[in-house]
């Protein structure tokens, strides 16, 4: 890095890097993020726009600073912390069963050739069912309660770390384990030396596709069995034409998603710092 | 001493046993202790296969494979490979790589980090005992394969091709670097290789191995005057190394040409 601005500064007529400053040095070193402000930017300007000159009925729209205003009131009288936590406590659980059952199946799944064959058909049918319709069996055998979210939660996220452990266990370079037996290694210490550390930015980029869908069930499973929650709350704000409301409950469910996201991408860097380099 | 004894191995060819694909027939030869032996021949002569065997990874199907009298079932802590690869772990630095050999075999935590510092700075890469490997060029990342080996102290090195995947100016010096290393150790090496004059420049005696399938077709002794490594320049213009290089390409010369023509049939 260093040695290409100092090749770019020693070439005669091309003076650029730490000279410039100003704006132009701030463009320059920000690109990226002043686009990407600028683009929310027009949009909320558009959108605010467009409501106030009357071009849209605010009842079907609402405007940014209303969802602003609303968002800033649910949090200051603490109405929404009781769905936040609602929410966050199916969420949470939903995802943390999904890791606990899918990474060990993952991890069976690619170390055992039998088993993958048994298993694959099963684990592709259960994928292939649109999850929600399983909903109703829940509520049936768990009753209208936090249990059959969770396990709405739990089904829907599953597959993919699932999947994605067993990609990553079944693609390890056969010859570090070569090398781990060479050295004397038992089974165990395959697994754990070798196997777990190798296959861990699969795991995580699997749990980073499961987030996504651990938000949708939690939406969908308390449209109908639940009396709190985040997508509870966009339900009753649709029922009764609080359009504010709802994209309230939408701000608050992308904020999650992204933040979730962040924060596994923020893991993977600091355990697995080796993986980044090979893309 | 490590004595392979009439040992064959082979590969069922199409997944199911029955029609075997043969690599090794019925090989035998002795190695002494402290003494530093090439397997040298063409590829698909089995040589690989056959330090995977001694080392325990594969076990022969016909022979047996005897160290100090001991019949090899298994990998054990008395020997240590070195892979043509290097096969370091991608998310391990380079002094916890070779940790790992020392993890591996028992050693007590306490121990392992000096011993891994002391390997790291034989092969003079100290100063990288943080660097991960994807930032080490092949030469150092080798080296730290020869660290992790040397690190559990084994009696016989097993390398397969150790130099294989450098460029040809790096694999000279390593082979240099080697000797100065080993030289005064008495560690017994057995070394895979299908470069003439790394066999001939290394080796105390060289076997050297037909193709399809692999069998011993000729041992030859090197008698050149150690140390190598101070003068290596001399020992490779001698003409003994000369004489020996003639030999070694005759006979490898005949065995490339029968192994070819019968790729071609």
């Amino acid at each position: 890095m260093s040695r290409v601005s100092e090749i770019a500064v020693s070439r005669p007529g091309l003076k650029k890097g730490p000279e410039t400053s100003g704006l132009a040095g701030l463009w320059q070193r920000q690109r990226t993020p002043i686009t990407r402000t600028a683009a929310a930017l027009v949009f909320l300007g558009v959108w605010e726009w467009s409501v106030r000159a009357g071009m849209v009925d605010p009842l079907f729209l609402s405007s940014p600073t209303q969802v602003a205003a609303r968002l800033f009131q649910v949090f200051a009288d603490g109405t929404i912390w009781p769905h936040l936590w609602a929410s966050g406590v199916t969420a949470f659980w939903g995802f943390f069963l999904s890791c606990a059952v899918g990474v060990p199946i993952g991890v069976l799944m690619g170390r055992s050739v039998l088993l993958r064959d048994t298993l694959e058909p099963f684990i592709m049918a259960q994928a292939s069912i649109p999850t929600v319709a399983l909903l109703p069996l829940f509520i049936i055998w768990l009753g209208i309660g936090v249990s059959a979210r969770i396990a709405l939660v739990f089904v829907g996220a599953v597959f993919g770390i699932v999947v994605s452990t067993e990609a990553g266990v079944s693609n390890i370079d056969r010859r570090l384990i070569e090398t781990a037996r060479s050295f004397t290694a038992t089974e165990w210490e395959i697994l754990w030396k070798i196997v777990m550390p190798a296959a861990l930015p699969y795991i995580i980029a699997g749990m980073r596709l499961a987030i996504a869908r651990v938000l949708i069930m939690v939406v969908v499973a308390e449209l109908y069995a639940s009396t709190a929650g985040v997508g509870y709350l966009i339900f009753q704000a649709g029922a009764s034409y609080d359009t504010s409301m709802i994209f309230v409950g939408v701000v608050i469910l992308a904020a999650a998603g992204v933040g979730m996201n962040t924060l596994l991408r923020a893991i993977e860097w600091r355990i697995a710092p080796w993986a980044g380099s090979r893309e | 001493m490590i004595e392979v004894r009439e040992v064959s191995h082979g590969f069922p060819r199409d997944g199911h046993g029955g029609d075997m694909f043969h690599v090794l027939d019925d090989v035998s030869f002795t190695i002494k202790d402290g003494s530093i032996v090439s397997l040298l021949g063409p590829s698909g002569c089995g040589k690989t296969t056959l330090l995977r065997i001694i080392d325990g990874l594969i076990r022969p199907l016909a022979g047996e494979i005897r160290i100090d009298g001991t019949v090899v079932r298994k990998p054990a802590t008395d020997r240590a490979m070195v892979f043509q690869e290097f096969n370091l772990l991608p998310w391990r630095t380079a002094l916890r790589n070779i940790e790992f050999a020392a993890e591996l075999h028992g050693v007590p935590r306490g121990e392992r980090r000096g011993r891994a510092e002391n390997a790291l700075r034989r092969v003079g890469l100290d100063r990288f005992a943080n660097y991960f490997p994807h930032q080490l060029s092949g030469g150092m990342k080798q080296r730290v394969g020869l660290a992790r080996a040397l690190s559990t102290n084994p009696k016989s090195l097993l390398m397969d091709e150790p130099f294989g995947a450098l460029d040809p100016q790096i694999r000279e010096i390593m082979q240099i670097e080697l000797l100065k290393l080993l030289e005064a150790e008495g560690k017994t090496i057995v070394l895979v290789t299908h470069s003439i004059d790394e066999a001939i420049f290394l080796s105390d005696s060289v076997v050297i191995f037909s193709a399809n399938p692999g069998r011993v077709i000729s041992t030859l002794d090197i008698e050149l005057p150690r140390p190598r490594w101070s003068n290596d320049e001399e020992i490779k213009a001698s003409e003994a190394f000369v004489r020996y290089r003639k030999i070694l390409w005759h006979l490898m010369k005949e065995q490339l040409r029968t192994s070819n023509e019968e790729g071609r049939a």
